[in-house]
């Protein structure tokens, strides 16, 4: 289908429509070429972009950041930690599998820190299952939040800085995962290498203190400056 | 006139849409005829195959026949055309009819009013009469001709008791307000938010009489510089009115010392005066389209006599109130003053129409008519309030004059702004009795809204609602969505192929319970690709669905061999979309990504029926696809919203086409249709929603922008509340929307 339509794109010089029309396969999803930057007009540019290039090689940790010129970095990191958070309900449907409230029935990720959970009026020592999804509901309200998030295209300065406390509650699903799941954490990486890309993320951005990284990163990457913290 | 304007042009916008259609297919034919030329290849025409590659495939009679072919469906357009055209003429003259019949009462209300006035004024003389044993010292009618006239007129009228009569005309005529207030869509509120408006300005008595001098004053040079504008017209009339108002609190305050009753009369006084301010904006439409002229003139007589009697008011007062105490004196010299300001203004209107002598004739004919002129002088009264209200609905008129319009129909508006997603929702379904929607989205979740448990935003007009509950199992976007018949159970198919049975938690869930994994209740496998549609039969309770696998099957969620039935059609090629057939449970309708729709028997898995649409030009013509297929819930009708901006309709026994429109300026892609089957709603790529009257003629009767585009994407899914007045859209910008 893409490939007919495509070639009758060629042929008649009409645009690509970029859509998933109902009948498309898991394989055709999104599989549109790509669009330059430049050239995509929705309110929606920063969110299409990252996707596209997330789609094409999720690996690449470096084109991911780089950001294109002229654009604002706080919607930058606003919409990448969006994809983040979007990404890690893929981790917690695994957990959902294995992390059960009378196992792990607390948030750990080493013996140091209990984490409590914030979702509550007075934070609770919720189970580690329980904990990731409220992080990551709460999360999803507080980036669509219409009070301190009412637009995708421009963002407040005191808004960007909420961002930081998102990030560090969600790192601690990733490092729950890799130390109690550590089997659902490796299957979860090599599709998405979510955990490499976040912590690039973030020491790039320096939204989190280094010594919360505490998830060893592969090997692949470490030669980069500024990753070994384990 | 406006509603009519609109309407053209939505007809219009319709009709070049045609055109623009029929100028692709012209412009296709003339590729073809080019293509003879160069010998190029095209597909998309069966009659003339593929045999003979290298010679020119297009006969001259091949040629003609198209021709002949697309005059034939032009001149079916045009018809069509016609007889919409028409239909609105008609319509036109309904609403036309239905505007002159609440003009009358309008004109009708506001006699009343000005009649109640005049019976208040009596009875404030008779009570000086009966405290001081003497007349007020009126000032002679006489000065005024217009004035007494008015008088005269009024009070023949008002010559019967005076007390009981009022009342109940009073309450008569309020309701007979409210109810007309309802009918244009003013709901109580808006009569509570002017009430409250006109305590706040009692509260400031003094500072506004103050400010008003200015105004005042601007208006009226205004009025002479004979600008025939409204604005400074009401401006002017409103502070009169409000000075008036004060009136009366004084003319009762003092001498009985009932301050709290004279307040509570003068503010429902001033509520509907408000109110009766509101109609006023069907009025001045009127007139400036028909009697610009006219206008100006007859406002300046009004302000004429509008002072006239203001003075006379003001001294009256002040000669009441020798006793006064100080405060009141002061309020009052602020009057007196007014009174001077407005005099010296009066004179020169009076110049002023006296250089118009030739058209004051006129006036002052129409003028002398009492009954025509009364009824003028009070509207342009009734305008007077109007001067902050015609600033604030200038900028939404035709949402309003739209408003008038339907005021037989329900008018949709949005109203809770569902936000929570990280990327584009896919799938609505809401629950068949309660205020619950789920929504099914991109970034692999389900969410669960309670339309009751909103967040209040500020500063807008819609309510945020927080999601109660995450549905986490997919791996990948979830496609679509169905509701169990009770609504105890919802389904979702996914990218992942995967069909999940879901237990809906209490719609009154704490958000963040913990996690009880028997909310999945169970995962219907089977399908080796993404599951795009779900459909549930309510009277068996299966499921039937649509997947990219190519198949299409049928799931009994409740027993233990859950899968049923699979349907394929190898020649159709992979399922878009499925239905059941309402009226006959035993069929469902599968529509295909080669444009045509089939009927399959459930049991035999057999095709009964083939809905093709007309002026297929192949096998498979990808600029047709179905987006979505649904069957009408009480007639045998299958609806199809397809990539090429058409809405079909097909007739479920002999599978014709009975009904065909361009229902959107982009692709079609999702329909829902209410439980009665009146009314058929529409989201597409061009952002917007349509609601269609299908039961009667198949006119687009509201259209709302709604969502954003992500890449070429915009609205995904609609749906209908099956009990309550709720629809909903779901959008490629990660947002669900309520309407109410």
């Amino acid at each position: 289908m893409v490939m007919e339509a495509s070639q009758q794109n060629q042929q008649t010089q009409q645009p690509i429509v970029r859509r998933n029309r109902p009948g498309t396969t898991t394989k055709e999803f999104c599989q549109w070429p790509d669009e330059n930057f430049e050239e995509m007009d929705s309110t929606l540019v920063v969110q299409q972009f990252i996707q596209q290039m997330i789609r094409k090689d999720p690996s690449n940790v470096e084109k991911l950041l780089n950001m294109p010129d002229g654009q604002d970095e706080g919607v930058w990191k606003y919409e990448h930690l969006r994809q983040f958070c979007m990404e890690l309900n893929g981790l917690a449907v695994k957990l959902q599998t294995q992390c059960f409230p009378a196992t792990c029935t607390q948030m750990t990720a080493t013996e140091q820190w209990i984490f409590l959970c914030a979702a509550h009026k007075t934070p609770k020592e919720c189970p580690a299952i329980d904990y990731t999804r409220h992080t990551l509901d709460g999360a999803a309200c507080l980036l669509n939040s219409n009070k301190y998030f009412p637009s995708r295209v421009s963002i407040k300065e005191s808004s960007v800085l909420k961002l930081g406390s998102v990030c560090r509650r969600v790192y601690r699903i990733f490092s729950h995962a890799y130390f109690h799941h550590r089997r659902i954490f490796n299957e979860f990486e090599e599709q998405t290498f979510l955990c490499l890309r976040f912590t690039h993320f973030v020491t790039k951005y320096n939204l989190m203190s280094k010594d919360n990284l505490i998830v060893p990163i592969s090997d692949a990457v470490s030669e980069i400056p500024g990753e070994s913290e384990a | 006139m406006r509603i009519i304007n609109r309407q053209d042009i939505d007809t219009e916008m319709m009709d070049e849409n045609s055109l623009n259609g029929a100028q692709n297919q012209i412009g296709v034919g003339q590729n073809r005829v080019n293509n003879i030329a160069t010998g190029d290849k095209v597909n998309d025409d069966p009659s003339n195959g593929n045999a003979q590659n290298v010679q020119p495939q297009y006969t001259i009679p091949g040629i003609l026949h198209f021709i002949e072919h697309e005059w034939q469906r032009f001149q079916a357009e045009r018809s069509q055309w016609d007889t919409d055209r028409a239909e609105l003429q008609s319509k036109i003259a309904v609403l036309l009819g239905e505007r002159k019949g609440l003009q009358t009462t309008h004109s009708d209300l506001i006699r009343r009013i000005k009649m109640l006035e005049y019976a208040l004024r009596q009875e404030r003389i008779k009570f000086h009469r009966l405290k001081f044993g003497c007349d007020p010292p009126t000032i002679d009618l006489t000065q005024s001709p217009d004035e007494q006239a008015l008088a005269n007129e009024i009070a023949t009228d008002a010559d019967f008791p005076y007390s009981p009569v009022t009342n109940q005309m009073w309450e008569r005529g309020r309701a007979r307000l409210q109810n007309y207030l309802k009918e244009i869509g003013w709901t109580e509120t808006i009569i509570d938010v002017r009430s409250k408006c006109t305590r706040n300005l009692l509260k400031l008595g003094n500072a506004e009489q103050e400010e008003n001098i200015n105004p005042n004053v601007n208006g009226t040079e205004t009025n002479n510089k004979r600008a025939s504008e409204s604005q400074g017209m009401c401006s002017q009339e409103s502070s009169e009115y409000d000075n008036e108002s004060n009136f009366y609190i004084i003319g009762r305050d003092q001498p009985a010392k009932k301050s709290q009753q004279a307040m509570a009369d003068a503010l429902l006084l001033d509520t509907e005066a408000a109110v009766m301010s509101s109609f006023a904006f069907l009025e001045p439409a009127d007139v400036e389209m028909d009697e610009e002229d006219y206008m100006g003139d007859d406002m300046d007589l009004v302000t004429g006599s509008d002072i006239k009697q203001l003075k006379m008011k003001t001294k009256g007062v002040i000669v009441n109130d020798d006793d006064a105490d100080a405060e009141a004196e002061e309020v009052l010299n602020d009057l007196n003053r007014l009174a001077e300001g407005e005099d010296a203004n009066m004179n020169m209107v009076v110049n002023n129409q006296r250089i118009n002598d030739g058209s004051m004739k006129r006036r002052v004919m129409t003028g002398m008519g009492p009954g025509v002129n009364d009824e003028e002088v009070d509207s342009s009264l009734g305008l007077g309030e109007l001067a902050e209200l015609t600033v604030t609905n200038e900028s939404e008129s035709t949402y309003d004059v739209n408003n008038s319009k339907e005021s037989y129909r329900k008018t949709w508006n949005a109203k809770y702004t569902l936000r929570s997603h990280f990327d584009c929702v896919r799938a609505l379904a809401f629950h068949p009795k309660e205020s619950v929607l789920i929504t099914g989205s991109e970034d692999h979740t389900l969410k669960l809204w309670n339309l009751q448990k909103t967040v209040p935003a500020k500063k807008s007009a819609s309510l945020d609602v927080e999601p109660l509950y995450t549905f986490r199992a997919h791996n990948g976007p979830v496609l679509c969505l169905a509701m169990s018949t009770n609504g105890d159970q919802c389904y979702s198919g996914g990218l992942d192929g995967v069909i999940n049975c879901w237990n809906l938690p209490n719609s009154n869930i704490d958000p963040y319970d913990s996690y009880d994994p028997d909310v999945l209740k169970c995962s219907l496998e089977g399908h080796t690709d993404a599951v795009w549609r779900l459909a549930v039969n309510h009277t068996k309770g299966n499921l039937v669905s649509a997947s990219s696998d190519g198949t299409v099957k049928l799931w009994s969620p409740q027993s233990k061999l859950p899968l049923l039935n699979t349907y394929s059609n190898e020649t159709e090629g992979i399922p878009t979309s499925v239905d059941f057939v309402r009226d006959e449970t035993e069929k469902i309708v599968v529509s295909y990504k080669s444009a045509v729709s089939i009927i399959h028997d459930v049991e035999t898995g057999k095709p009964l029926l083939k809905l093709t649409p007309n002026g297929m030009s192949g096998p498979t013509d990808p600029s047709k696809y179905i987006n979505r297929i649904i069957s009408h819930p009480t007639m045998p009708i299958i609806i199809t919203a397809h990539e090429d901006r058409w809405i079909r309709f097909y007739d479920v026994n002999d599978g014709t086409l009975l009904h065909a429109m361009v229902a959107h300026l982009d692709a079609v892609t999702s329909l829902a249709i209410d439980v009665h089957g009146l009314y058929l709603l529409s989201g597409s790529h061009d952002c917007s929603i349509r609601l269609w009257n299908i039961a009667n003629k198949k006119t687009c009767v509201q259209e709302i922008t709604a969502h954003r585009k992500k890449f070429e994407e915009s609205i995904l899914d609609v749906a209908f509340h099956p009990t309550k007045p709720f629809i909903a859209s779901a959008g490629a910008d990660a947002i669900a929307k309520v309407f109410v």
